[in-house]
């Protein structure tokens, strides 16, 4: 795995405007063996793990106990492995476009996960669903006729499926439109909430759509929910985003021309700012108001963050007193590069 | 120096959070570190409804208490209060040793669905087709009792029996 740079499938991701990636994500697991958080050892697994490895052999294989912290948290921040995983997670199977994952011991035995850009949201349902079943050829998967697939927490029973879409969302958010569209999302069983952190405006207003329920409803007609959903939401932040523009051109102009200019000239850049300047900047370029060649949102998001900087700082400064501080240094660096400063 | 979090292990890993006058930082060993992830990236998936799992979870045990002693899952030893703590079920055979309390669960948190009409597995295909078949068969075997065709009734029975042998019904739904 090329340690200190993207993935190749984001490395190759149209930019749109709005729609970011797309994932599938099944929980399965295996019949009569306890759930990863009442095992303490692993054992019951092992006769499971090295069929596994044989039906996976040309993946990649990465073993939590062989990695150290900081090469955990690059892959969390690839979305190639949960903060859950870092801790009772046994292995991933990882395939060389870095779309794939399949994690052995995280809440579920096995989670399936397929990741694209650009793609339609049912490929990548199709591509878990035949990894799905050539492991079905390996392992006896604990179904239950009326339940269906069963899993460690009940919120995943049935499909065992979560579908999920990453959306750029900066008109709505800045219209406080979120919470409302939200309140009306739960109803149809999504949530809408902010990819990176908690707080009440997420870094680079990136936002997740996903399904909540994962029983009463087939795979095909989930998947179709949440593209005609998605769909909708498009439409409304595009709506805004051309009421931003009649209505406050100049203001948008300013904002978008400031953050560029903060990312091409500054020595020292905290997440949130980096986060923020990207997010303004991608929306200056969609409007037309900036041009920017070779400007890539998802990718450049992914680099911004602590684990993939580290990775670029030398020996010295991994136990520098001050990580923060060169961490910090070596973000708006790499944004002067990118982005054609000095 | 010793990790600021436990205070067991050695500190290994330095971590700040947030900037400004929000910034913190600590010194912490690698599990602690590992730990504080959780914090920093919220992962969609992992925190539907716990809340109202646990609630509901607190009714049903309350209600089972008064029935008498604890039910233990022979495959994992987890008991209501066990899965209450976790918030999860201990193993696959968990759904089946607390089926009075589980359907109530599920609806609960999936919005009162209780169905699952999604994918099945390929071999729980093949055995839910063969139980349909048997079920067909047990219906054409009590006509044909009935309208005393012993005979063709006999038949049908040996079917059904080769059926039962060859398709494995050993519990497997
Ligand atoms: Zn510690
Ligand atoms: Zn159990």
């Amino acid at each position: 795995m090329a340690q200190n740079n993207v993935s190749p499938w984001i490395e190759n991701a149209a930019e749109a405007p709005v729609e970011m990636s797309a994932r599938i994500r099944l929980a399965r697991n295996i019949r009569h063996i306890p759930f990863p958080h009442m095992v303490r050892d692993g054992d019951a697994l092992d006769e499971v793990l090295e069929k596994l490895g044989a039906a996976f052999d040309e993946y990649q294989k990465v073993s939590m106990n062989m990695l150290k912290f900081e090469d955990k948290a690059l892959l969390v921040e690839k979305h190639l492995i949960s903060p859950l995983f870092t801790r009772q997670g046994l292995h991933s199977y990882i395939n060389e476009e870095e779309s794939v994952s399949i994690m052995v011991n995280e809440e579920d035995h096995i989670r399936i996960q397929t990741m694209g850009a650009g793609i339609p949201i049912q490929d990548l349902y199709r591509e878990a669903e035949a990894i799905d079943e050539s492991l079905e050829d390996v392992v006896d998967y604990a179904f239950d006729e009326n339940f269906g697939y069963l899993t460690a927490c009940p919120t995943n029973v049935g499909t065992g499926m979560r579908a999920s879409i990453m959306l750029h969302l900066p008109a709505l958010t800045l219209g406080r439109k979120i919470e409302r569209l939200s309140g009306n999302l739960n109803r149809f069983g999504f949530t809408l909430r902010g990819i990176y952190g908690e707080g009440s405006v997420p870094l680079g207003q990136i936002y997740q759509l996903s399904n909540q329920l994962t029983l009463g409803q087939t795979e095909e007609e989930i998947i179709q929910n949440l593209d005609e959903l998605k769909s909708q939401i498009i439409e409304e932040e595009l709506e805004m985003r051309s009421r931003l523009q009649s209505e406050h051109l100049l203001e948008v102009k300013d904002s978008v021309h400031r953050s560029y200019g903060i990312l091409k000239h500054a020595y020292k850049m905290s997440l949130k700012e980096a986060a923020k300047c990207l997010s303004d900047v991608k929306l200056g370029i969609d409007l037309g108001v900036l041009e920017q060649k070779n400007f890539k949102f998802q990718k450049w998001i992914q680099l911004i963050q602590p684990a993939f900087l580290k990775m670029r700082l030398n020996e010295q400064h991994k136990h520098y007193t001050s990580l923060e501080q060169a961490v910090d240094e070596e973000r708006a660096t790499l944004m002067r590069e990118l982005s054609g400063g000095k | 120096m010793k990790c600021e979090s436990c205070n067991v292990r050695e500190a290994t890993i330095h971590i700040t959070k947030g900037s400004g006058l929000d910034k913190s930082e600590k010194f912490l060993c690698e599990q602690c570190a590992n730990a504080s992830f959780e914090s920093d990236f919220s992962y969609p998936d992992d925190s539907f409804n716990i809340h109202q799992l646990l609630k509901s979870l607190s009714q049903q045990q309350s209600m089972h208490q008064q029935q008498g002693k604890q039910k233990e899952c022979e495959t994992c030893g987890s008991t209501i209060d066990t899965i209450v703590k976790n918030g999860k079920f201990g193993c696959p055979d968990c759904y089946t040793t607390f089926d009075r309390q589980v359907p109530e669960i599920i609806a609960r948190v999936q919005a009162h669905q209780t169905e699952h009409i999604g994918k099945v597995p390929k071999k729980s295909r093949s055995q839910i087709k063969v139980k349909k078949q048997i079920e067909t068969l047990k219906m054409k075997l009590s006509e044909l009792i009935e309208s005393q065709e012993f005979e063709e009734a006999a038949v049908i029975r040996d079917e059904i029996r080769e059926l039962e042998k060859a398709g494995g019904m050993d519990g497997a739904e």
